[in-house]
């Protein structure tokens, strides 16, 4: 079939018509010599996105048997789409066609109709060379696999697994330890707003046990994934000797690997470890839930604790958001077991962001505790010295010190991170897509953060998170749907490829692997995004985007800016 | 469940239209409502969104666009829930759709329609910091990016004359006076309320001097003073004396002591708008007045961190409603109460009032339509005792967002993902 390209000029009422000389456009374009060899159609239309408008495309894209389409008219936010649907519905490769803006570029900017008509030309001709340089391009459909792999077995992970697994949707749930549960297995009350859950660990267990499409895999670790969304091969591994792995397909993977305390040698400052008498929160919390009070090392009650927060919040570059709440906490268990105990609760700033949190602290506040602002303290054993906020040095020795340390990042995050290809965050945690836009998802499709390891949090943030993974591959990966990847993405010549590798380096996607045999990289089409980050790296010139090749951006660009 | 392919979405911000888009993508039919002309909620009031600062129309509009392009989603604009029936799975929502007059298949966004109306008035979106016509969008950029006619300042709707200046302007046969309001009923499966949140503006900023003193501001009037699609254009002219300021303070926790919460979102805000003031006035000082840092997220702490080290004198106040505020010849002086190492007061040219979030003045009526329970605050209630829920005390009714209390647009969004899941596991 011949070339013939249709270049349709909307009029947009007046808006174009006002202040382009259309039939001058159609007059220059059709005696162009650049185009003598060529079969144009060029026709102006009044209106080209109303109803009317799009039948009488239809009709021409039909009746003249275009092969590339052109339109000019208003800006692609507008109704790139509205004509690439015309495209689909006559069966026009859609990256055949061409959305060149002469509303809001051209005619609404430029005030002087003659500037103003040139500029459209250049453009439309611009649009013209780009199109016969395009290429057909065809969309994949791949199959794809509505198992989902979870990593970590806390809260978040069990809470995303029993979400998620039904008849359609298997769910494996990877636990390093010998027993479910994670973190909020230690603690013995939550908190207020969070009501009474005290058996919220051991329910989700019992759940995960029945729930008959939940495959559990204790003292287990993820040894190997391979894939992209849709059809991951994942090698699942026991961390006991001699046992096999586990190898299986699963579609999307999702990180809940969660949160530890900072190293206990980062609490040196504060005496921990100098003094028996010096804990952290969760050792606290530990020993209210196995000895349902607070002692000290000797077994005597305190009759007066230091609570400490923000440990280690400056050294991390972080606050925890939690560590105020649940200080306020240890407070309760304190004041319970002891109207009289004396409580020095030393803090820098208080971090109280959900609406109940305030009204926690007032109750706290009225329960005869010292809450001190300062701006330093030091800790020797049990002895205290910290300056006041408004400079006051003081000091104060006291029976016990309960730390409230930074949390981190669980053991083995950036081992995980690492293997998978899932960017981290400044401060360890795993990154996130897009803060605002894709929180829970990372830049690597069809793998989700949440919980611990996404940020400091607790666990109402650490469920809700649980459940927007949910939501994400619930809408994402549909059983017996098939996935379709993007098309203009980067393919490497064989021919020109160096096997230098800079590309896998800048790549963000993990869509390029080097092929050891050819001595060459690929591109892995199913993963590729399309960013173009390789082509421009690409020391060689081998690398070509699709839909962005260098000779359609430049016979694009030479027409425009003549 | 006959209806438990269709779920209807209340508020088209950020969180309702993600929510409305993850929704239509898995097949499902959304009915987003809002109460607004246009769709993008408070998010894009926003010049740029912390901690990024990342420009918000470029980070929205793609997906106001999404929204208003997606087949399985019908947004109602100027549209309010008036009645709820049934139960989860079947709702039967009644929805008084007010008249457009201006259509919006027929109607490109010209604009050509505004210069002609005779008829000028305060643009409450624009905080009343700038004006529009009784046939108005509320900004630049807006979406869907047709107007609408204020029946009850427009001559011809409201009686007065007989005027016909939009419609003779309109090149495209676009404006309909007889357009007429309607009453729609719609059968949906779930409901997703994410109504967002208004700012505070209680009796506690008049003693701040806000309202008799013009310089100084709320933070959501600020936001659109600094907006390059705002009422100045982005120049930050001061109310009175139309100059730029040479020193700003911005009083945080402005409500907080008063409503009984932390807002969670004020001090970041305040710290980009520290941002805001040294990029665009170089040579301003400006002064952050506050009693508790709340950095509550793994990014916010090095933003703070960036401003307190390099544009931003920082003064902790015990409170900040002892903060008090007068003229003083043409500034404003701030008293402080004086601790070591602060002065006891400043004299600046401009106030900002980080105010906190509370929940939108719909919210009680829209709760007694459908018939589900607030909290103390007066935001929705999720279902007690459950953790991390988004269900609220009727089965089939989620609340999302802000709707839900205050928080920042990356848990708003998380909620909204959330629901989507809750939904699933619900009606499947």
């Amino acid at each position: 079939m011949s070339t013939k390209i249709g270049i349709y000029i909307c009029e947009c009422g007046p808006n174009i018509a006002d202040n382009i000389n259309i039939d001058e456009v159609i007059e220059r374009i059709s005696s162009s010599e650049d185009y003598k060899n060529k079969q144009l159609i060029i026709k102006p239309y009044k209106l080209l996105c109303s109803n009317e408008g799009k039948e009488y495309l239809e009709k021409e894209i039909k009746d003249n048997e275009l092969t590339h389409l052109v339109i000019a008219a208003c800006s692609p936010r507008d109704h790139e789409i509205t004509f690439i649907n015309i495209c689909k519905k006559t069966k026009l490769n859609p990256y055949l066609y061409k959305m060149v803006n002469i509303r809001e570029q051209c005619a609404w900017m430029i005030p002087d109709k003659k500037k103003a008509t040139e500029k459209a030309i250049s453009y439309i001709k611009a649009a013209i060379n780009r199109v016969l340089h395009q290429s057909v391009l065809i969309e994949k459909q791949l199959d794809s696999n509505p198992n989902v792999l979870v990593i970590g077995g806390g809260i978040t992970g069990m809470e995303t697994a029993l979400s998620l697994a039904s008849k359609q949707r298997r769910v494996y749930l990877v636990e390093k330890n010998s027993i479910l549960g994670g973190n909020a297995q230690s603690f013995k009350n939550l908190l207020p707003r969070q009501e009474n859950n005290t058996d919220l660990v051991a329910k989700k267990i019992t759940a995960i046990q029945e729930n008959e499409n939940i495959e559990v895999f204790t003292d287990s670790k993820l040894e190997n994934a391979v894939g992209f969304f849709g059809n991951f091969e994942v090698t699942v591994k026991s961390t006991k000797k001699d046992q096999t792995a586990n190898e299986f397909v699963v579609g999307a993977i999702v990180l809940a690997t969660g949160f530890a305390l900072m190293p206990t040698e980062k609490l040196k400052k504060h005496a921990y470890g100098k003094d028996d008498n010096v804990y952290t929160a969760l050792e606290i919390e530990q020993m209210m839930k196995a000895k349902g009070k607070i002692v000290l090392k000797s077994g005597k009650e305190p009759k007066s604790v230091g609570l400490i927060h923000c440990v280690g919040r400056e050294d991390r570059g972080y606050c925890s958001r939690i560590c105020c709440n649940y200080m306020l906490k240890i407070i309760s268990y304190l004041k319970d077991q002891s109207d009289t105990i004396l409580i020095k609760d030393f803090y820098k700033d208080l971090c109280l962001p959900h609406k109940y949190d305030q009204e926690y602290f007032d109750t706290m506040a009225k329960k005869k505790v010292d809450f001190i602002r300062i701006s330093d303290i030091t800790t020797k054993k049990t002895h205290i010295t910290y300056t006041e906020v408004n400079g006051s040095k003081k000091e104060a020795d006291l029976d016990m010190i309960i730390l409230a340390p930074a949390m981190v990042p669980a053991e083995g995050t950036e081992e995980l991170a690492e293997l998978l290809n899932v960017p981290l965050h400044p401060t360890k945690f795993f990154q996130e897509a897009h803060s605002q836009l894709n929180p829970i998802g990372t830049s690597l499709e069809g793998i989700y953060i949440a919980g611990g390891c996404h940020g400091p949090q607790g666990i109402s943030e650490s469920v809700l998170q649980a459940k927007a993974v949910q939501g994400k591959i619930v809408t994402q990966l549909i059983p017996g749907e098939k996935i379709i990847p993007e098309v203009k993405v980067s393919e490497i010549i064989p021919d020109f490829c160096m096997g230098c590798q800079t590309c896998r380096e800048v790549c963000c996607y993990g869509a390029i692997t080097f092929d050891p045999e050819r001595g060459i990289c690929v591109v892995n089409e199913a993963i590729c995004r399309g960013c173009g980050n390789c082509v421009g790296s690409c020391p060689s010139g081998a690398i070509r985007a699709k839909h962005f090749t260098t000779i359609q951006i430049h016979q694009e660009m030479k027409e425009a800016i003549s | 469940m006959s209806n438990s392919n269709n779920v209807l979405i209340i508020g088209a911000g950020i969180a309702g239209m993600q929510a409305s888009l993850m929704l239509a993508k898995a097949g499902k039919k959304v009915v987003l409502v809002e109460k607004l002309p246009i769709i993008g909620g408070n998010t894009i009031k926003n010049e740029e969104s912390f901690p990024n600062l990342e420009c918000s129309t470029c980070m929205v509009a793609p997906v106001q666009q999404d929204v208003l392009q997606n087949d399985n989603i019908e947004v109602m604009t100027l549209s309010e829930v008036k009645a709820v029936n049934g139960q989860v799975g079947n709702f039967t929502v009644t929805i008084n759709k007010k008249a457009r007059y201006v259509s919006l298949t027929e109607c490109i966004g010209c604009g050509a329609c505004y210069e002609p109306c005779p008829v000028s008035l305060q643009n409450e979106w624009e905080e009343n910091l700038g004006k529009k016509k009784a046939i108005y969008v509320p900004c630049d950029g807006s979406l869907p990016n047709v107007p609408a006619i204020n029946s009850g300042h427009c001559l011809r709707l409201s009686g007065k004359k007989s005027c016909n200046a939009c419609a003779e302007a309109c090149m495209f046969g676009a404006i309909n006076f007889s357009d007429k309001d309607e009453q729609v009923k719609i059968e949906v499966g779930a409901i997703i309320i994410a109504t967002g949140f208004d700012l505070y503006g209680g009796k506690l900023l008049s003693a701040f001097g806000y309202g008799t003193l013009p310089n100084v501001y709320t933070s959501m009037e600020f936001e659109r003073l600094y907006a390059s699609n705002g009422p100045t254009s982005g120049e930050l002219l001061l109310r009175k004396g139309k100059k730029l300021p040479d020193s700003v303070a911005i009083v945080h926790c402005i409500g907080r002591k008063e409503l009984g919460y932390c807002s969670g979102v004020c001090c970041m805000y305040s710290f980009k708008y520290a941002h805001f003031i040294k990029d665009k006035l170089p040579e301003a000082t400006v002064y952050n007045i506050y009693s508790d840092i709340c950095v509550p997220n793994k990014s916010y702490q090095s933003f703070y961190n960036k401003i307190k080290d390099s544009n931003s004198t920082f003064i902790f106040q015990s409170a900040p409603d002892i903060v008090q505020i007068a003229g003083n010849n043409g500034k404003l002086q701030v008293k402080l109460t004086a601790g070591k190492g602060s002065k006891n007061s400043l004299n600046v040219d401009m106030v900002i009032l980080s105010c906190a979030l509370v929940p939108a003045k719909t919210s009680k009526e829209l709760a007694d339509i459908l018939g589900i329970e607030r909290d103390r605050k007066g935001f929705f209630q999720t279902r007690k005792g459950y953790i991390g829920t988004v269900q609220t005390s009727v089965d089939g009714i989620f609340t999302v967002g802000c709707a839900e209390g205050p928080k920042d647009i990356e848990d708003s969004v998380i909620q909204a993902e959330s629901a989507v899941g809750e939904v699933f596991s619900l009606l499947g």
